[in-house]
């Protein structure tokens, strides 16, 4: 039983702890921040075995990332992202049986593809007692694509800031307009739309743990083919879901901190997955960050998924053989190097990423050949003024 | 009111099935510091997001989606 | 490793004051300290007792007007802390004060008439000062002081300020009550002497603080000897006549303000009484009671 004295201090407390000073609200950013990151990813070629004849190599991709957080009045921030990305090589064209019968995966043409995407989006964020709401408009434009999107989203604390929720929507209008469209006999400008919803709850557990649980819905419709594959027929709607959890949690004597994400899909073209993902941030010193990550996916294959193409079947009947659709399973690890020097911090990572159909937690009837082995090396530099 | 926060409280815990603790603002040390965030670096998991989408079949997760791209 | 932090000395709020940063950037430091310091002005200029432009003056010369004087919702959160040490303390934590304290003259040590404090006994009491609708209302001749208040909230405000900036390790100190943001890089705790009584160069005890705060209440240098007893400055609302009980006592809670409330009344209450409530009330401690004995508990406070 508590005496006097400590319900005293309880109650003392609790108008203490109401004081405009010292109640922590949701805060906006009160410096700027500038954030620059270059992104080599590259996949591994095909080998001759795999792609008999035509193009070997596939993509190398040169991604240029900004960002620019800044906060606006005493209430707002803005955010600002801008994307470049340039990106050639060959990529998936159809597939056919080798002379052994054997599924072999043929990639485009000679001169293969280059492309270029830019995008630019613009956020705010507003910041009240107990949460914030943001919003976000963005743009973004390829040889062959556009996308104009939006994002709205909210989030509420409660108990104490114990527990927050958020929600938000997005939407996204595409265009589909393939390079080359009358000489290969494809389609010319087809569109396509995303509507996305999630909610979210996330809750301290304890003084070192807590952990969030997200559920989101994206319903897509319009154009879902892959224009550059020779047959290639999907449905022209798509719904799906997917439940996130992540769990973080400090680990005071070793003065570092475990991520834990788990992830499960499903859509209506047939595929479920599983993503889980752990990473481990250990500090050293003030100054320097390692962080070694590891992630494993794995998913069934779409309803219609064929890895070698039937270019007899009538064309209302649903095919693909995109290697995204197939049942796979990927590994991937990485490894992040971050060194903190106050107003600069720099940030080196380095990834391999291996998909296989010997992956698969799922059973796979038909493996694809066009699945992805990739690095991924990236440099980033954030500088706060 | 603080019936109903404790209720809440109460409710989303044993949804998790796991026993949460009054965490005072002054106790949030550990829970504050940078990487213990959800996101712990912005132009990396967005980096991470637009590969996955890409090379993978699934997406979606714990906020709204971006635009979409001719990567898939 | 073990960096040394950036200090930063200051006066405000009539005392001497110091805020300690570990940051590895200088400037950096010494922008946030700019910040910190900012505060803390704030805060002065809003409730000082002693500039006549301050809101508190406002309020008190406000006294007597039955439309009250509205009041933003901090002067409000103050008030209502200042209201629930009232009640816990029953009475004795109280910031109308301010009439008994100009009836005792501690410099000329002379006792007043029992007449002259009871009459100055009319105008004290927090019951009477209503505070609703973000209006205060004080009755004619009364007025209020956060003095035994604002001091602290103002080290938890800019330490909170400074955790909002990011900061992992650092200290405030304004005149000896202290907030502290974590503990000193390698989890090594502050630690903070406490002053004797008798000597301020005498260290009686100390206390280790990990995030939170620590705050001192005492007749440091201020009391007077009148007929064998000891008086120290801090005076008993409910009796008009100084505190004789405890000579110095130190807190350590989670919140500086906090630990300067629990100090108040502590000084406030009969010298046997306050040594329960201490050792009940679960907080880190150190006192000097009317025999110059130091005692204490938890005095490695592990906040």
């Amino acid at each position: 039983m508590k005496n006097n004295a400590s319900l005293n201090i309880i109650a003392l407390s609790s108008t203490a702890l109401a004081l405009p000073g010292i109640a922590l609200a949701d805060a906006p950013p009160t410096q700027s921040t500038i954030s620059y990151k270059l992104s080599n990813y590259q996949e591994d070629d095909l080998s001759r075995s795999e792609a008999p004849l035509g193009e070997l190599d596939r993509y190398d991709i040169d991604v240029h990332q900004f960002q620019l957080v800044s906060p606006l009045g005493r209430n707002m921030s803005l955010h600002v992202d801008a994307n470049y990305e340039s990106l050639s090589g060959a990529s998936p064209w159809f597939t056919s049986r080798s002379l052994d019968g054997e599924p072999v995966v043929n990639l485009s043409g000679p001169s293969g593809i280059n492309d270029r995407r830019t995008e630019l989006s613009v956020g705010s964020r507003y910041y009240l007692e107990n949460g914030s709401f943001a919003g976000n408009i963005g743009y973004s434009e390829e040889n062959d694509y556009r996308a104009s999107y939006f994002s709205l989203n909210g989030e509420r604390h409660y108990n104490n800031d114990l527990t927050t929720v958020s929600a938000g929507l997005s939407y996204s209008s595409d265009e589909i307009f393939p390079t080359d469209a009358e000489l290969f006999n494809r389609v010319q400008d087809e569109d396509k739309q995303s509507t996305s919803l999630f909610i979210s709850v996330s809750q301290i557990i304890n003084q070192l743990s807590s952990f969030q649980s997200a559920l989101s819905f994206t319903e897509q419709s319009g154009f879902l083919n892959d224009p550059y594959k020779l047959r290639d027929i999907r449905p022209d709607d798509k719904t799906q879901i997917a439940w996130s959890n992540s769990y973080r949690r400090f680990f005071v004597s070793a003065n570092a901190a475990l991520h834990v994400n788990y992830r499960y899909y499903h859509d209506d073209f047939g595929i479920s997955s599983h993503t889980s993902d752990l990473s481990w941030h250990q500090n050293l010193g003030r100054t320097f960050q390692l962080v070694p990550q590891l992630r494993y996916y794995s998913q069934s294959a779409a309803d219609f998924f064929t890895n070698v193409d039937d270019f007899l079947s009538p064309l209302s009947e649903y095919q693909s053989s995109d290697y995204r659709l197939s049942a796979f399973g990927a590994v991937s690890g990485g490894f992040s190097v971050i060194a903190d020097m106050g107003s600069w911090k720099a940030t080196l990572t380095a990834e391999r990423y291996l998909a296989n159909d010997k992956y698969s937690a799922y059973e796979v009837s038909e493996p694809s050949t066009a699945l992805v082995k990739y690095n991924r090396l990236s440099l980033g530099i954030d500088f706060k003024f | 009111m603080r019936q109903l926060r404790n209720t809440l409280l109460l409710s989303i815990c044993s949804l998790l099935l796991i026993s949460c603790a009054d965490v005072r603002a002054w106790e949030r040390g550990y829970l504050a510091r940078e990487e213990m965030a959800w996101d712990t670096d912005a132009l990396e998991s967005a980096l991470n997001d637009h590969i996955f989408f890409s090379k993978e079949a699934s997406s979606g997760g714990n906020s709204a989606a971006g635009g979409g791209c001719g990567c898939n | 490793m073990s960096p040394e932090p950036k200090r930063f000395s200051f006066k405000a709020m009539g005392s001497f004051c110091e805020i300690q940063l570990f940051d590895e950037s200088p400037v950096r430091a010494k922008n946030i300290a700019k910040q910190l310091i900012d505060e803390v002005a704030r805060l002065e200029k809003k409730y000082s007792r002693f500039r006549e432009d301050s809101l508190l003056s406002r309020i008190n010369s406000s006294a007597g007007n039955k439309a009250g004087l509205a009041i933003d919702e901090e002067t409000q959160s103050l008030f209502n802390h200042a209201l629930n040490c009232f009640e816990q303390s029953d009475g004795l934590f109280d910031i109308t004060s301010g009439a008994l304290n100009q009836l005792w003259d501690f410099k000329k040590a002379l006792v007043p008439s029992q007449e002259k404090i009871d009459a100055a006994r009319a105008h004290v009491g927090l019951h009477k000062v209503s505070c609703q609708d973000s209006h205060i209302r004080l009755p004619r001749y009364m007025q209020i002081d956060f003095g035994g208040i604002v001091k602290e909230y103002a080290a938890d405000s800019a330490a909170s300020l400074a955790r909002s900036l990011d900061v992992e390790h650092g200290l405030v100190n304004l005149g000896g009550d202290f907030s502290v943001i974590g503990a000193q890089p390698e989890n090594t705790p502050w630690t903070i002497g406490i002053s004797s009584p008798e000597s301020k160069n005498d260290i009686m005890a100390k206390i280790d603080l990990i995030n939170g705060g620590l705050a001192s209440s005492g007749d440091y240098e201020r009391f007077f000897m009148h007929e064998g007893h000891r008086y120290s400055h801090i005076l008993n609302p409910l009796t008009g006549w100084p505190a004789s009980g405890l000579r110095a006592v130190s807190i350590a809670a989670n919140l500086c303000s906090v630990a300067g409330s629990v100090a108040t009344i502590a000084m406030l209450k009969e010298e046997v009484e306050a040594k329960i409530w201490l050792k009940d009330s679960g907080l880190g401690h150190v006192y000097m009671d009317s025999q110059g004995i130091v005692a204490g508990a938890d005095l490695k406070n592990k906040n």
